[in-house]
């Protein structure tokens, strides 16, 4: 009856006792038709560990935005299965991938985050109110602290700094408790200070509060904060790093460029 | 710039053609009521063209004028021995008497009653008469009739078949023959039975009078100068006139009595073009708005405020161009449209082939055109004040500095409101009526002014229900208030039609109100008579009371008669009655003199005609009459002004004076008291039984009487309500067009509220919602304003006569409620490309 820790965020291979979040086996998606037809996805397999942050990084084109968009359920696949949970994603009607998305997955995307015409308050409460359910007052507040928000809720988008804004996005996705967070090169609009503090905070999410997220960019030091990076190229997961420093995902970027430019690709 | 203007409209042709249906609406309305009215007039004058075309001189008794208030005054017979006078003058060729009047065909027992005349008369061959015998032959002996084709189709009556034609008396006749009306198979709206000469003469009671001699001119005489000849050796009794002459004014009495309509079609186009104007303000606002960043970027590349002001301007005039073009084809259609709706609610219009004019022409497209560069103006001046600098800012929001300069503005604004609300005070406070023409147009001005300030609140309020039921209610709410110019530019467009439907609504009801009210009041008859038909001046045969007189169940019967006469040039109208009688069935209360005193031959006036001209009992007033031409009258006596409502005219006079100054004998109404103890519902089976020979004569008891006041006001109000129900269409148009600019603007925020889990059907009900919420605001400020210069003009016009307001709270409810319905019916197109918005697409393009 002896446990050990499972979060040890360092860790690479010690396997945790919780299933992982997602799974992606063999997706493949098709945009356009003929001469124009572009595999964006061409059978990409990734598992998503619980309570890990994971980021997805690959020259642009590579589909890291396509891998994460049909993840969440945004875009439906041409091939393969992505299960969340143990929900078949690829399976479920428009209807049911609405549902899916407002009660088991969060958002953060690079920018038009907030609807302008909500406050604060009320764009974080956003997907709980579109469900029609009430906040887990107690939760709400500890992410409005963490993210130091708490004097900004009765504010309009527009009367909110770009970090603010981002960080009002990250509480409305995390207030469902999500099952999985998304974030889209979150920190793109924003300069290094706010940026660097944001992805501090998605670290911690995971590690202190057990919080999946799933997070594509294309910058080294961003990844630098994840707890694994998975790198794409063509369509496909080539390459994996667990407890990424800057510098390892540098060399990574350029060891996985070359053979690719050899190609002729 | 061209090339680009048109470039531009190709490609965002989906936004310009809402735009391009307002325009195409509003001047189909124009330019078909310009139709109609063009068509009915050259319809009217050829008809009494045709109906004197082989004539060239008619003879009638003289009178003081022909027609009033479109109706043709009737004058006396001319004496027989006239004929042979006439015949002897120099120039005559042919001298054919004719003799007309009313005569109700009854087909099988059945009185047929059309709209319009019920015409007897005798049979003139042609040239002289316009009837051309199609069927069998023409009526040549006592005891032979022919009828128009179009009667005897919808009646099933063939030649050989027997009628009657009811006059003072049934006579019973055998068809021999149809006659066509010229080309047509009969006359719009009436029924024509021809007899011979002498018969007609017996049934209509002329004695061997004739009431025309149509009169042709031989070869080698100038009609000129047998039309002089004729006046020098008759003299002034008769009225010696050219056949041209006569048919002219007979059209334009006839067109006199269509004018009501041309001038409610008139002020329907004038609404709708309004209404059109403010939706294609609204969408070049929005459209413009919507393509800053491009008009910047034209502007950065070296493109000068006037060239880009010009594109705009370049685009209205395409759009302007070819809607009233598409309108001006489209008024054909509609031409025959109103004409239906006309004829629904109760005014008929000759049918034939529409008439195209040029004038139609160009004054539709110069207005089509006018109105929709006028309404491009606001947003080419914007336009020109689109800074370079803006193609490289991110967010097309408004800057900060128009809003500080906008609320620096608003004192300005509140100025036209305020003079609006000042002037309607004013009038309440006994300023003349006229007063509340410039103040209404301020306070709609005023209220358009003040809507992006008040707009926010008023969403918040009216949209508080919304908001309760869900998310996407309060963000449907939040949206409207956020964009209060266009919110407001888009309600406006519907609350200025709203407000005429208010408006309407409410003057109509306390008109009709008023008058069935004090109807209701002042006569206290048990039953009265009255003509089925709306006959003008009642058109009651002089028999009917003869018949009425005799019944044992009728105690009093008290004979009311109307008549034209000119008052200084105006026509006027008078009310004849019984001293004797009146007041056992009616409750008259003098204000000074007396009914009696009628007798003596004077008149009663009103006492709001009094005071306005400072008239007391003993002055004399001049009156013009058809018949006697001037004569001067002492006023006798002077009766409280709602009485004189009552009676529908503000001048009296008794049977006996109307009999010396008037040719007509027509009764306008019955009025009858029943004898002690006899049930009124016998006493009106008894009274119905005696008039079985007059099938136009309605017997009616008090209170349906009473109710019957208002039909006229009720029938201009519905036919209004239909008219205004278009310029609704045309402003909803303006609702599918703002929210349909609205979605595609706010593609990103739809596509982000379904990332986060927003259902289709959600994203679908936020924008109906929004939709309901427009109109929502537009039936509050619409019925506020409507019901509120309504309020004050029934309240204007009650210092000349009291009249009190009366709120149709039903008919109110129920133009919100179509209202709201047609806001959502407005919001499905929005709604539905809404739902439809591809997330990815919405939240990943840049």
């Amino acid at each position: 009856m002896t446990t050990t820790p499972t979060t040890t965020a360092s860790s690479i291979e010690a396997p945790t006792m919780r299933p992982p979040a997602a799974t992606a086996t063999g997706l493949v998606k098709v945009y356009g038709r003929g001469d124009t037809e572009v595999r964006a996805l061409d059978g990409a397999s990734l598992v998503v560990p619980a309570g890990q942050l994971t980021a997805i990084m690959g020259p642009s084109g590579s589909g890291k935005s396509t891998l994460m968009q049909t993840m969440a359920g945004l875009d439906p696949v041409d091939q393969g299965s992505i299960r969340l949970g143990d929900t078949e994603v690829t399976t479920l009607s428009e209807k049911q991938r609405t549902l899916l998305r407002r009660e088991r997955i969060g958002f953060v995307f690079q920018s038009f985050n907030l609807v302008p015409s909500l406050t604060a308050r009320e764009n974080i409460t956003l997907p709980l109110r579109l469900a029609g359910r009430s906040a887990d007052t107690a939760w709400f507040e500890e992410l409005v602290t963490i993210l130091g928000l708490g004097d900004r809720l009765t504010h309009r988008p527009t009367e909110l700094s770009g970090g603010q804004q981002q960080r009002v996005a990250v509480a409305r996705a995390l207030v469902t408790r999500p099952d999985i967070v998304f974030a889209d090169e979150p920190t793109g609009n924003l300069d290094s200070r706010h940026g660097q503090a944001l992805l501090a905070f998605l670290q911690r999410a995971a590690g202190e509060l057990g919080q999946t997220v799933v997070m594509v960019t294309h910058d080294p030091t961003a990844a630098s904060y994840a707890d694994r990076v998975v790198f794409l190229v063509d369509g496909r997961v080539v390459s994996d790093l667990a407890g990424p420093t800057v510098t390892t995902v540098l060399t990574r970027m350029a060891e996985l460029e070359q053979p690719a430019s050899r190609a002729g690709r | 710039m061209w090339h680009l203007t048109l470039r531009n409209l190709l490609a965002h042709r989906g936004r310009f053609a809402l735009t391009l249906l307002a325009v195409v609406l509003s001047v189909t309305f124009i330019s078909g009521s310009l139709m109609l009215t063009d068509t009915s007039e050259r319809l009217l004058e050829d008809q009494f063209r045709t109906a004197s075309a082989g004539v060239d001189i008619t003879i009638r008794d003289a009178a003081a004028f022909d027609s009033a208030m479109g109706v043709e005054v009737e004058r006396d017979p001319l004496a027989a021995g006239l004929l042979d006078q006439v015949a002897q003058v120099p120039g005559v060729g042919q001298a054919h008497p004719v003799a007309d009047g009313q005569g109700v065909l009854e087909v099988g027992g059945e009185a047929v009653v059309p709209a319009g005349a019920s015409l007897l008369s005798s049979y003139s061959p042609e040239p002289l008469g316009a009837f051309t015998v199609r069927q069998g032959r023409a009526p040549e002996n006592d005891g032979e009739v022919a009828i128009d084709l179009a009667t005897a189709r919808t009646a099933g009556v063939a030649p050989g078949d027997t009628v009657a034609v009811l006059t003072d008396h049934r006579t019973i006749l055998k068809v021999v023959g149809l006659v066509g009306f010229a080309e047509a198979d009969g006359m719009p709206g009436a029924t024509v039975a021809l007899v011979p000469l002498h018969e007609a003469q017996r049934m209509l009671g002329t004695t061997g009078g004739y009431s025309e001699i149509l009169v042709t001119t031989t070869d080698d005489a100038s009609v000129q100068d047998v039309l002089d000849q004729l006046r020098t050796r008759l003299g002034e009794r008769y009225a010696v006139s050219s056949a041209q002459d006569s048919a002219a004014a007979s059209a334009s009495a006839a067109q006199e009595q269509i004018g009501s309509l041309t001038m409610v079609l008139t002020a329907m186009s004038a609404a709708a073009l309004l209404v059109g104007a403010m939706l294609i303000a609204n969408t070049f606002a929005i459209v413009t708005n919507q393509r800053r960043r491009e008009i910047a970027l034209l502007r950065a590349a070296g493109a000068t405020t006037g060239q880009v002001s010009r594109s705009i301007l370049g685009e209205a005039l395409v759009i302007g161009l070819l809607g009233s073009a598409l309108g001006v084809g489209m008024g054909v259609l509609a031409a025959d449209g109103l004409r239906t709706l006309g004829a629904a609610f109760g005014t008929d219009l000759p049918d034939g082939p529409t008439v195209l004019s040029a004038s139609t022409v160009v004054i539709s497209l110069l207005l089509g055109l006018g109105v929709t560069l006028v309404s491009a103006v606001g947003a080419a001046r914007r336009v020109a004040r689109v800074a370079p600098v803006e193609a490289l800012r991110d967010s097309a929001e408004a800057s900060p500095a128009t809003r500080a300069r906008g609320r620096k503005r608003s004192a300005l604004r509140l100025l036209p409101l305020g003079a609006g609300l000042a002037g309607t005070a004013a009038v309440l406070a006994g300023a003349p009526a006229l007063v509340l023409v410039p103040a209404a147009l301020a306070t709609v001005a005023g209220i358009a002014l003040l809507g992006p300030a008040v707009t926010p609140v008023l969403a918040q309020v009216v949209g508080a229900p919304l908001a309760r039921m869900g998310l996407p209610g309060r963000l449907a709410r939040q949206s409207a208030a956020r964009a209060p110019r266009r919110t407001t530019a888009t309600a406006m467009a519907l609350a200025l039609s709203l407000a005429l439907i208010a408006f309407m609504t409410v003057v109509a009801t306390s008109l009709k109100e008023g008058l069935s009210g004090t109807y209701r009041e002042t006569v206290t008859a048990d039953l009265v008579i009255e003509s089925s038909r709306a006959e003008m001046l009642g058109g009651l045969s002089p028999h009917v009371v003869q018949e009425v007189d005799g019944l044992a169940e009728i105690a009093t019967t008290s004979r009311v008669r109307y008549g034209h006469w000119l008052d200084g040039g105006t026509t006027s109208a008078l009310t004849a009655l019984d001293p004797d009688t009146v007041t056992e069935v009616t409750d008259l209360d003098l204000v000074a003199g007396s009914l009696d005193a009628l007798d003596s031959g004077g008149v009663v006036v009103a006492q709001s005609v009094a005071a306005e001209r400072g008239l007391a009992v003993g002055d004399t007033v001049e009156m013009t009459f058809s018949y006697t031409g001037d004569q001067q009258l002492e006023v006798v006596g002077i009766l409280e002004s709602l009485d004189a409502q009552a009676l529908s005219t503000s001048w009296f006079v008794s049977l006996e004076t109307y009999a010396e100054h008037f040719t007509e004998d027509m009764d306008a109404s019955v009025l009858l008291r029943v004898a002690d103890g006899v049930d009124v519902e016998e006493a009106a089976a008894a009274v119905e039984a005696a008039l079985v020979d007059h099938p136009t004569a309605d017997v009616r008891d008090q209170a349906t009487a009473a109710a019957a006041r208002g039909a006229t006001v009720q029938q201009v109000l519905g036919l209004v309500t239909v008219l205004l129900v278009l310029t609704v269409i045309i402003a909803l148009l303006g609702i599918t067009n703002t929210l349909a600019l609205s979605v595609s603007e706010r593609t990103r925020e739809i596509g982000l509220l379904r990332a986060v889990g927003a259902s289709r059907a959600q994203v679908a009900w936020m924008i109906r919602a929004e939709a309901v919420l427009v109109a929502a605001l537009a039936s509050l400020l619409g019925l506020g304003l409507g019901v509120g210069l309504g309020a004050a003009t029934v309240r204007a016009l009650g210092q000349q006569a009291p009249l009190a307001v009366a709120l149709p709270t039903g008919r109110l409810a129920l133009v919100v409620a179509v209202a709201l319905a047609a806001g959502l019916l407005a919001g499905l197109l929005p709604a539905r490309r809404a739902a439809r918005i591809d997330v990815l697409r919405a939240i990943t393009t840049h």
